[in-house]
């Protein structure tokens, strides 16, 4: 396409060295103070200190659990979503995905928001319980790992959709049906034809969502409060309330490392499989 | 703080309001310069509280706040701190967090309701980690108590006076108590960060800011009580306010120094019992 290497090289250049002096750098700085007990020394003691404090441990697994079970859950019913979607006439097929769409067009604060209200004493939710005789007196599902869980799902659900619905397109149209004929039950249709030829689309929405689980800041901080602590709001109090840049840059770089982790044992599991 | 605090070489904030533990904070590290209460025209107004409330003239108040607790009262009473713990506030009762500058008032008032040690908060953050599910929430700031205290997410909290405005709106029917402990309070200053090379502007700030005319003003628009003495607001603006000698004098207050000392230990131990 290129008469040589060097014309390609050019055009690069101009988004390479903007990535460079407005991303890798400042992140480069940012992240060096993990490594730096005092400013020249270096050494791992921030991890050392971030690991040995309980509450760290335990804010770490709870946002380790919360990114694989919103994952997880994405994937389910991500699967079912976009087989659906992909089944549609042309015509319902772009209306149902717009509306998939539709939430990422919305801001995530006024959708946690929402969550606020849905999912307060004098909400839908608690409504529909003491209606149905679930509960004498509305229940507490505010500020609790359920409530974050559930902020997340909404908000990161669509990118697995998305991904998947892109798979499955790419799916001959027959192999279904021939898996069927063939007698294999729908168990085995899902397993060893569907799932096989999606993973890459699986990959990609697992890593978005595990990812944006990890790293969102609003949901938790809004449906969890101070009560349940993720790696995301820990570091805002970090840097907010403690002026602790140090411990900020150990999480920053916490979840960097599981950001890359997930993608690389997704693929993994992907390779294993085929 | 943390800008001061990395601009320390070259100011790039001349004067600032700020808590008084926080000021306090900032002068040990050498980070204020005096001041010359002199070139403050309306200084000798002011509360002797507000004077020189962190030591070496390094603060003057411009404003007091109490801090006691608000509650439905259609559903509950409140006559102690304790009743925070208590069982007819279970699942309904948020708690300001520690990081903030109510927390450690609450931690006193209810130490204080305890008959604990004056400054000893130990054992009162074990018994708030007791309580923890009990709590609905540790809130930041005042403006999101006001919106869950209004979705009637919380029956009762312990607020700051300044956001009493946002309750006495309300629809439901909000009451300030009038704990038998009395009430806690704080006092919010103006420091003037050193070597700054503005001192001239910031002096004529201050002083502007604390003068008889702006702190009515202020008051007026319930945005702060006033430090003020000769500061006259009708009865009604000052319901909303912490207004007066008496009511300011009857205020429990931490020192900023005890705050300053223990603050880490606390923050530690109600990461480990509290937040967990």
């Amino acid at each position: 396409m290129f008469l040589n290497r060097s014309e390609g090289f050019a055009l690069a250049l101009p988004a390479a060295l903007f990535t460079c002096l407005v991303f890798l750098v400042p992140v480069g700085i940012l992240l060096s103070a993990a490594f730096q007990a005092e400013p020249g020394v270096w050494s791992l003691q921030g991890y050392v200190d971030f690991f040995s404090q309980p509450l760290n441990q335990s804010v770490f697994l709870r946002t380790l659990k919360l990114g694989v079970l919103v994952a997880g859950t994405s994937a389910v019913i991500g699967y079912a979503a976009a087989f659906c979607i992909v089944n549609l006439p042309a015509s319902s097929r772009g209306r149902i995905f717009g509306l998939v769409v539709l939430p990422l067009m919305i801001s995530p604060v006024a959708r946690t928001y929402a969550w606020i209200v849905i999912l307060g004493r004098t909400g839908i939710v608690n409504d529909v319980i003491v209606g149905l005789g679930l509960s004498e007196t509305p229940i507490r599902l505010l500020f609790t790992e359920t409530a974050v869980f559930i902020g997340l799902l909404q908000l990161f659900l669509p990118l697995m959709i998305i991904s998947l619905v892109s798979a499955m397109e790419n799916i001959p149209q027959d192999v279904v049906p021939a898996a069927r004929v063939l007698g294999a039950s729908w168990f085995q249709v899902f397993f060893r034809v569907i799932l096989p030829l999606t993973k890459e689309g699986l990959v990609i929405g697992g890593t978005l969502v595990f990812t944006g689980a990890l790293t969102a800041y609003i949901t938790p901080a809004i449906l969890g409060g101070s009560k349940v602590l993720m790696l995301e709001t820990l570091l805002y109090q970090k840097v907010n309330v403690s002026n602790d840049f140090v411990s900020a840059s150990v999480i920053a770089m916490i979840l960097i490392v599981m950001c890359f982790s997930a993608n690389l044992v997704l693929k993994r599991i992907a390779s294993v499989r085929s | 703080m943390a800008k001061i605090e990395a601009n320390a070489a070259d100011p790039v904030i001349d004067m600032a309001v700020i808590s008084s533990h926080d000021a306090l904070s900032l002068a040990r590290k050498n980070l204020l310069q005096a001041i010359d209460t002199s070139r403050l025209q309306s200084f000798d107004k002011l509360y002797t509280a507000a004077q020189d409330p962190i030591g070496d003239n390094m603060a003057v108040g411009y404003t007091f706040y109490a801090s006691s607790i608000v509650y439905r009262s259609d559903l509950v009473s409140i006559e102690s701190w304790n009743d925070l713990l208590g069982e007819k506030l279970a699942d309904n009762v948020a708690l300001p967090n520690i990081t903030g500058t109510q927390g450690p008032l609450t931690l006193m008032m209810l130490n204080k309701a305890e008959g604990g040690k004056p400054g000893e908060f130990s054992g009162t953050i074990s018994a708030i980690g007791k309580h923890a599910d009990d709590i609905v929430t540790f809130y930041s700031r005042s403006s999101e108590l006001a919106q869950l205290m209004n979705q009637e997410e919380v029956i009762a909290a312990p607020v700051g006076r300044f956001a009493w405005s946002r309750f006495k709106s309300s629809p439901l029917p909000f009451a300030w108590a009038e704990p038998k402990e009395g009430q806690a309070g704080g006092m919010n200053v103006m420091i003037m960060t050193a070597n700054n090379g503005n001192e001239d502007l910031a002096y004529k700030l201050m002083d502007y800011w604390l003068s008889t005319e702006v702190q009515t003003r202020i008051a007026e628009a319930l945005i702060d009580s006033p430090a003020n003495t000769e500061v006259k607001v009708s009865d009604e603006v000052a319901e909303n306010l912490t207004y007066g000698a008496e009511l300011i004098n009857s205020l429990n207050i931490l020192d900023p120094a005890v705050i300053i000392a223990n603050r880490d230990v606390w923050v530690e131990q109600w990461n480990n019992e509290v937040i967990r």
